[in-house]
């Protein structure tokens, strides 16, 4: 069911600093930007290993959506945040159901993995409505349930890792992936060289 | 992370082709899912995408179920003082429990357990401290082990051995608890002792220990083979979880049918009921009258298993009138009078219950509140023959059932095993799921003679530690590995008394002189105070933070060479992998400083595998025999600890045997293996029963009773009944319990705060509420309520039981020894349609708001455990909590999704 509707890739400068604010909007405290992996400074002497945060300058901003072909509660299946390996997602338009992270008139906009972070089980077809919740899950492998509404952390099960959430921007009818939080199941990296 | 928000990574580092690979498995939960351990030094290069690049040997992006890296399985660690990465991923090489490399969220994030002080793991307990002047102050080992030990002596010679309290963990590793039980139990040989979950030391299950059942006899691949699996008191996904998906789910999908008797509904049940499987949505403590009523439509329709009675079942002559000693030296006549429990056999069984008006299951659903039908249903699913076939019937029963009603449901479960045909058999077993991992060697038998507690009957029980501390008869209180306040039942009342007893006390150390501070301390003990120690990996609070006089840092998981094993009796090695913080020490070393500080000896190992060593026989008999693991591995030529590091993640299943003809060393796939052969038996070396150092007993092809056969025991409802009808919900109270969760499953006590991920699931207490209690009181998901009780008994006093009812629960209150105590807890509503209308489920134990301060602190009277899920409790809106309108954390979606 993935549809590429466009697979154009924009790469600029403004671009970079638009991902910034809008990773910063995100993570609601502003508090998101320094992420490192590995303790490095307190070691000192130690050679420095660990790969700095790459993510907000290398994704791809990507058209995946009109807004306009959104129904709601009918999840839009494309591809991101390349075309290797890896990388089916998923932007839903959930009712109304505002969502942190969330897009639109209602930020009831949301995009995600399709790929379940504990072993990769597939989520497709899992969307599901209760009451004002919006959920993805149970996994067909071992049954993990993530939460649309908040950032695609686990509702009950294995993963350990929330799913991870496509960064979404609106451009007039075009919805574009501009970014992805969290490391997609498989990956040792979002971004590839 | 540097901090305790969840902020999503993008990439993890894979491990190199030189990295070096260790096993271990998870420190959680009862399952131990087998995991690898990928070691190497910060900057010597990672891996790469490409399969000849990276130690895995698969090519990157992986497909799933193959090995990946997510980033919180990745960490910085020290070994041998140089920084190094570890990644620790579930190992997909293992061929048992986590087949094919599954893992629980739990063990998932187990690398972030390590200690890097760039974590929330940085308040690590890394140095000895005493407390001095109000604070507790870092200080040498011999400092604090001297005055530890000084005040201790001082305390047993003074005022005897029982002054002397130990509350310890009963599960972290054979090496720790062989040596604190020796250290306990034999020298100082105090009957203050108890574990962690229980007032005084005593089984958990004590129909399981009546009918001759172990806890642990079933392997994984039991509960898998069944056909029709009964599961009491837990949903096993929540809590179990790789059992579950990895033996139970696949069950499921071959056409197994699973019956779930508790008050929830998760994400297992929701699954089972899907796929045909039964929920008995039951009210909290009336599992026996549904047990009770399920076996007596079975009777009465003729599907008990006939044939399984006939041939191991005791009859009159076996189980009451003749046999051996007879029935006085039959555990459950330690516990009661006479009469109670045991029969004369079947028959006489099945007169009893059809007698008792309560299994009726009209009465029985009523007072359930579930669909008399549903009780036809399970009986007919879990006996009724097909085709003349039985369905092969298999039981696995956990907390909250045994602590709800804890001897009279586990009674009529063995019962009801028993009439199914479950025990012995592949999948017809009957055993407990597990909570903890079995990490228990005992150095020294309990000193029940010295306990001054007395049921009716003349018979002596387990010293109540709680009760005994609130009398005052507590000068010295040893904590090791556990709160002991907030996991016990009435914890405020419990807290209150502590602060009595240590903070009130006139005697505090105000002095910098180590004399002066011995003297200080003994000053407390003999005005009537107490002295608390305390080892922990974290400072607890309150029973490090606010009471502790001495804390002693404890070295944990990965930081030493350990020995434990899972709810299969599967036994393996859990390497040290890293350097532990500062200056903390194994638990079983602080103990033999301050053994031989104390004058004990037998204290002097060197290392870890020293200390196993000397503990495996007396591990010989029981359920995980690791003694001949040391016989093969000294044939050898290796260390007990060598050997069992060859066995890698797969380990091996006690009790263990070895074949001295052909150097083979095999383990125990199922305890009570009626299905053995001689053909089995010459295979492992016991063609002619045990040679040399190996020990066959009783329940390895037999049952664990006075014959071998099983006893089938009467359950009296009344024995609980006044308790329950007592506690019953009130005008607008709600049923109160509470349990585990799948995310946080017996890693609470170092997970819940120190995760990131975690913690913004779970950031602080909640409470399940059902939509029509939550709108009747005006609360709405993401509320902060008070749930608040001014009638939490607690029984005050310890007392001698003389006539045959004291200790009931109507005679404790009519004579004036329970007193009733407030309490109150705050927590975050969550409504929901999973929990049953009536009740509030909530976090078992959330440090800063136990639930157990509204459980009952009054113990089961025939075996002295607390019914931890047995409460009441108001329940009102205090305001909103920022949950309700935020869209980062604490998710209220219900769990029951399918």
């Amino acid at each position: 069911m993935s549809t590429e509707v466009n697979d154009k890739k924009e790469k600029s400068a403004a671009h970079g600093k638009c991902m910034m604010t809008r990773r910063s909007f995100l993570m609601s405290s502003g508090a998101a930007t320094a992420v490192s992996t590995v303790g490095v400074s307190l070691f000192p002497g130690a050679a420095n290993a660990a790969k700095s945060m790459a993510e907000v300058v290398g994704y791809s901003r990507k058209k995946i959506a009109k807004l306009s072909d959104l129904k709601d509660n009918q999840p839009f299946d494309f591809n991101y945040p390349d075309g290797v390996r890896n990388n089916q997602c998923m932007i839903v338009k959930m009712g109304g159901a505002q969502a942190g992270g969330g897009v639109g008139k209602q930020k009831d906009i949301v995009a995600f993995s399709y790929l379940c972070t504990h072993q990769g089980g597939p989520l497709q077809g899992s969307y599901k409505v209760a009451g004002d919740q919006r959920v993805m899950g149970q996994c067909p492998f071992h049954l993990s349930t993530f939460d649309l509404r908040r950032h695609g952390i686990i509702v009950s099960g294995q993963a350990y890792e929330s799913l991870p959430q496509v960064l979404i921007e609106i451009d007039g009818d075009n919805l574009y992936a501009v970014g992805m939080l969290g490391l997609v199941f498989g990956r040792s990296t979002n971004l590839k060289s | 992370m540097s901090t305790n928000y969840y902020l999503p990574e993008d990439n993890a580092p894979l491990p190199p082709k030189h990295a070096e690979v260790l096993t271990t498995a998870c420190d959680y939960c009862i399952v131990a899912c087998g995991y690898k351990v990928y070691r190497w030094p910060l900057g010597s290069g990672n891996g790469g995408e490409k399969a000849s690049e990276n130690a895995f040997g698969i090519d990157f992006p992986s497909a799933p179920l193959q090995d990946w890296v997510a980033p919180a399985q990745h960490n910085v660690v020290m070994h041998g003082g140089v920084p190094h990465n570890i990644v620790i991923t579930p190992d997909k090489d293992t061929t048992v429990v986590n087949t094919n490399g599954d893992s629980s969220m739990r063990g998932g994030l187990i690398a972030q357990k390590c200690y890097n002080p760039k974590t929330p793991t940085r308040d690590r307990l890394t140095t000895p401290m005493v407390r001095i002047f109000g604070t507790l102050q870092p200080v040498p080992w011999d400092f604090a082990l001297d005055i530890a030990a000084a005040v201790g002596n001082h305390v047993i010679e003074n005022h005897g051995a029982n002054a002397y309290s130990v509350k310890t963990y009963s599960y972290q590793y054979v090496e720790n608890t062989y040596a604190i039980t020796k250290y306990a139990r034999r020298h100082i040989n105090t009957a203050s002792f108890t574990f962690h979950d229980t007032p005084s030391d005593v089984t958990s299950t004590p129909g399981f220990r009546d009918a001759g059942f172990d806890n642990f006899g079933p392997s994984y691949d039991d509960w898998g083979s069944a056909e029709t699996l009964l599961v009491c008191g837990t949903d096993p996904y929540e809590t179990k979880t790789i059992l579950f998906t990895q033996h139970i789910m696949p069950a499921i999908q071959r056409g197994q049918k699973v019956i779930m008797l508790n008050p929830r509904e998760t994400a297992g049940v929701a699954y089972a009921k899907k796929h045909g499987g039964l929920h008995l949505q039951i009210f909290p403590g009336s599992d026996n009258l549904v047990v009770g009523a399920i076996a007596r439509v079975i009777m009465e329709n003729g599907w008990e298993d006939s044939e399984w009675i006939e041939k191991w079942v005791n009859n009159n002559w076996e189980s009451s009138s003749g046999f051996g000693q007879g029935t006085r030296n039959t555990p459950w006549q330690w516990r009661t009078t006479w009469g109670k429990f045991q029969t004369k056999g079947y028959e006489d069984y099945k007169k009893w219950v059809m007698a008792q008006n309560e299994y009726d299951p009209v009465y029985a659903a009523e007072k359930a509140g579930i669909a008399v039908e549903d009780i036809y249903k399970a009986a007919e699913m879990m006996a009724k023959p097909v085709n003349g076939r039985r369905p092969k019937t298999s039981i696995g029963i956990e907390k909250g059932f045994y602590w709800s009603n804890n001897t009279g449901n586990t009674e009529a479960i063995a019962s009801l095993a028993t009439l199914c045909g479950a025990g012995g058999r592949p999948g017809q077993v009957v055993g407990r799921f597990g909570g903890h991992q079995r990490g228990g060697t005992s150095g020294g038998g309990y000193p029940r003679n010295k306990s001054p507690e007395k049921v009716p009957g003349r018979r002596r029980r387990a010293l109540d530690t709680d009760r005994w501390m609130v009398s005052g008869h507590t000068r010295f209180a040893h904590v090791i590995g556990t709160t002991w306040i907030q996991s016990m039942c009435g914890s405020q009342g419990l807290e209150k008394t502590f602060h009595e007893l240590v903070v009130a006390n006139p005697h505090q150390v105000r002095d910098y002189d180590k004399q002066a501070i011995i003297d200080t301390l003994k000053k407390r003990a003999d005005s009537g105070g107490m002295v608390v120690i305390n080892q922990d990996i974290y400072l607890r609070d309150p029973i490090g933070a606010r009471f502790a006089d001495i804390v002693f840092p404890a070295a944990t998981w990965g930081e030493e060479d350990f020995v434990r094993a899972n709810g299969e009796r599967r036994l393996r090695l859990y390497s040290k992998f890293y350097d532990a913080p500062g200056d903390s020490k194994p638990d079983w070393w602080i103990i033999a400083q301050l053994a031989k500080r104390m004058g004990f000896d037998g204290f002097d190992w060197k290392n870890s595998n020293e200390v196993c060593e000397e503990s495996s026989r007396f591990s010989r008999g029981n359920r995980k025999a690791y003694h001949m693991i040391k016989v093969a591995a000294h044939k050898e030529g290796k260390t007990l600890h060598e050997k069992l590091r060859e066995l890698g993640t797969d380990g091996i299943q006690g009790p263990t045997f070895y074949n001295s003809e052909t150097g083979e060393l095999s383990g125990t796939k199922r305890l009570h293996d009626t299905t053995l052969t001689q053909a089995d038996l010459e295979k492992i070396g016991l063609a002619d029963g045990a040679e040399g150092a190996n020990m066959v007993n009783k329940k390895m092809t037999h049952f664990n009773s006075q014959t071998g056969k099983v006893n089938i025991n009467k359950h009296p409802w009344n024995l609980f009944s006044d308790f329950w009808e007592w506690l019953s919900p009130k005008e607008d109270e709600l049923w109160f319990s509470s349990g585990r969760i799948n995310e946080i499953w017996q890693s609470g006590f170092d997970d819940v705060e120190r995760r990131p991920y975690v913690t913004q699931r779970w950031p602080e207490n909640w409470v399940e509420i059902h939509p029509d209690d939550a709108a009747k009181r005006g609360i709405e998901s993401g509320d902060q309520v008070m749930m608040y009780s001014d009638r939490v008994a607690r029984h005050k006093n310890t007392i001698l039981g003389v006539k045959g009812d004291d200790f009931q629960f109507s005679s404790l209150m009519k004579n004036g020894h329970i007193e009733l105590t407030k309490a109150a807890v705050t927590a975050v509503a969550i409504v929901t349609p999973g929990v049953k209308k009536g009740m509030m489920y909530a976090n078992m134990i959330d440090m800063r708001q136990p639930s157990n301060a509204l459980q009952a602190a009054v113990v089961d009277w025939i075996s002295g455990n607390y019914n931890y899920k047995m409460g009441v409790a108001r329940v009102k809106k205090l305001g909103e909590s920022k949950y309700k309108t935020e869209f980062r954390s604490m998710s209220f979606a219900p769990r029951n999704i399918v």
